[in-house]
């Protein structure tokens, strides 16, 4: 039962250990502002959208997927 | 704990005591500096810089295609690179992959177990992998030969502890990563079965995941049960940032096509995007009339518009920069399980527990 209680503390304090290990490295890194980083998010949306499907339609005749054609399979 | 009964004991007990909340107040402390010096860097909102962006227009997305053959819940989807071949998989055990232009099935496998949650189109177009209860990923080729048994070529790839909630292959056919609900995710290599990374450090079940696009490096993100989503680094194992702003099971994470940031739909009824270099949460979206989860989340091409799958049967459509809702789109009649957008962004498939899959353009 000795064994167990100390194995129980310290596989605890292992895990713990690791998390203070892991914050120690988190906190190392090096970050930008929000507005830098909100900046670049927005100038990659403008440098893409003309090409987003999704956003600018492409002619029907090009997405097959609007295309009102009917496929058929010979069987 | 039940009392010592001996002297020696006791004392080693209170050392290991006061070692462990030692550690615990060493951890806080660095928690409040962690967020402290995110903080500095909290100038702005994202949707504040986005207030001079034009405005996206109307949309008219409808289902253009619906894909009928699962006899349950479809519990995920991926689509080939070739922007017309899907694979789905489903709560009875069969895994399909279907032409989506024309809505025919090409293949299906009868897996062992039901409830497959995972599957993955092999970038070749000429394999899939899928996995669930059965705790396991396994990877099936693709024969030309319709008649072939796909089972009897079935490889087993990954083992995992309990079940395979999530799987995809890197940027060739040659690896596979997983998530599972034993709390891990892992890196295999296909063709020998082995285990080549394994990483630790979410506390509960692991519930989605997703890699880095190719030009941003070999990291990945990764959600779950304990509210976090990780980004981890694929070749030392270590989570390199970690995000706890979710108030439930995350379910879906998707990378920002820059590779920048990323987005997560959660239990929570929010999506959410989290900024890689801002290490911090830049934007929260949803509406008070939302309520229920969201199940699966994707960008368009462009970034510009996030697709998010939820319970309540419809899919949202955000305006990532500005953070407000652009459209709600109705058809299923169960809940959206899955969601992706096709390689070429020309349209987005979803899959639901009404057995049907979508196709919206």
């Amino acid at each position: 039962m000795k064994d167990g209680i100390a194995n129980n503390s310290t596989a605890s304090i292992s895990q713990a250990r690791k998390a203070v290990e892991q914050l120690k490295m988190e906190a190392c890194m090096d970050r930008i502002k929000v507005s830098k980083a909100a900046a670049d998010l927005m100038a990659y949306c403008d440098a893409h959208i003309r090409e987003d499907p999704l956003i600018m339609p492409v002619p029907a005749s090009e997405n097959p997927f609007r295309e009102k054609k009917f496929f058929c399979t010979i069987l | 704990m039940r009392s010592p009964l001996i002297p020696e004991m006791a004392t080693q007990e209170v050392q290991l005591n006061e070692t462990l909340a030692h550690l615990k107040t060493e951890s806080e402390t660095l928690k409040s500096k962690l967020e402290e010096e995110r903080a500095k860097l909290h100038d702005v909102e994202l949707h504040q810089v986005a207030e001079k962006v034009e405005g996206l227009g109307q949309f008219v997305m409808k289902t253009r295609r619906t894909l009928k053959g699962h006899g349950n819940k479809v519990l995920c989807m991926d689509w080939c690179k070739d922007k017309r071949r899907i694979v789905s998989s489903s709560q009875d055990g069969k895994v399909i992959v279907w032409d989506a232009f024309t809505t025919n099935k090409e293949h299906a496998v009868t897996m062992p177990c039901t409830w497959v949650m995972a599957c993955a189109y092999a970038p070749s177009g000429c394999a899939v992998a899928c996995g669930g209860l059965d705790n396991k990923c396994s990877v099936y080729p693709l024969s030309l030969d319709k008649n072939e048994n796909l089972a009897a070529k079935k490889k087993s790839v990954a083992m995992h502890t309990n079940y395979l909630s999530a799987c995809s292959f890197t940027n060739s056919d040659m690896q596979i990563l997983t998530s599972s609900g034993d709390g891990t995710c892992a890196l295999w290599d296909v063709e020998s079965g082995q285990l080549l990374q394994s990483f630790h450090g979410h506390a509960a079940d692991v519930l989605c995941l997703d890699l880095a696009p190719s030009e941003t490096g070999n990291t990945f993100v990764s959600g779950g049960c304990d509210k976090k989503a990780n980004v981890w680094d694929m070749r030392s194992g270590q989570c390199i940032q970690s995000f706890e702003t979710h108030e439930s099971d995350i379910n879906s994470v998707r990378y920002y096509p820059s590779g920048d940031a990323f987005a997560s739909g959660s239990d929570d009824a929010t999506c959410r995007l989290y900024d890689l270099r801002a290490d911090r949460e830049v934007a929260i979206y949803s509406k008070e009339s939302i309520i229920f989860g969201v199940s699966s989340v994707d960008f368009s091409l462009s970034g510009r518009l996030l697709f998010g799958g939820y319970n309540d049967y419809t899919i949202n459509v955000w305006d990532v920069l500005k953070g407000t809702r652009v459209s709600i789109l109705f058809g299923h009649e169960n809940r959206v399980s899955t969601l992706r957008v096709s390689p070429d962004g020309t349209a987005f498939c979803t899959g639901s527990w009404d057995h049907t899959l979508r196709i919206w353009a």
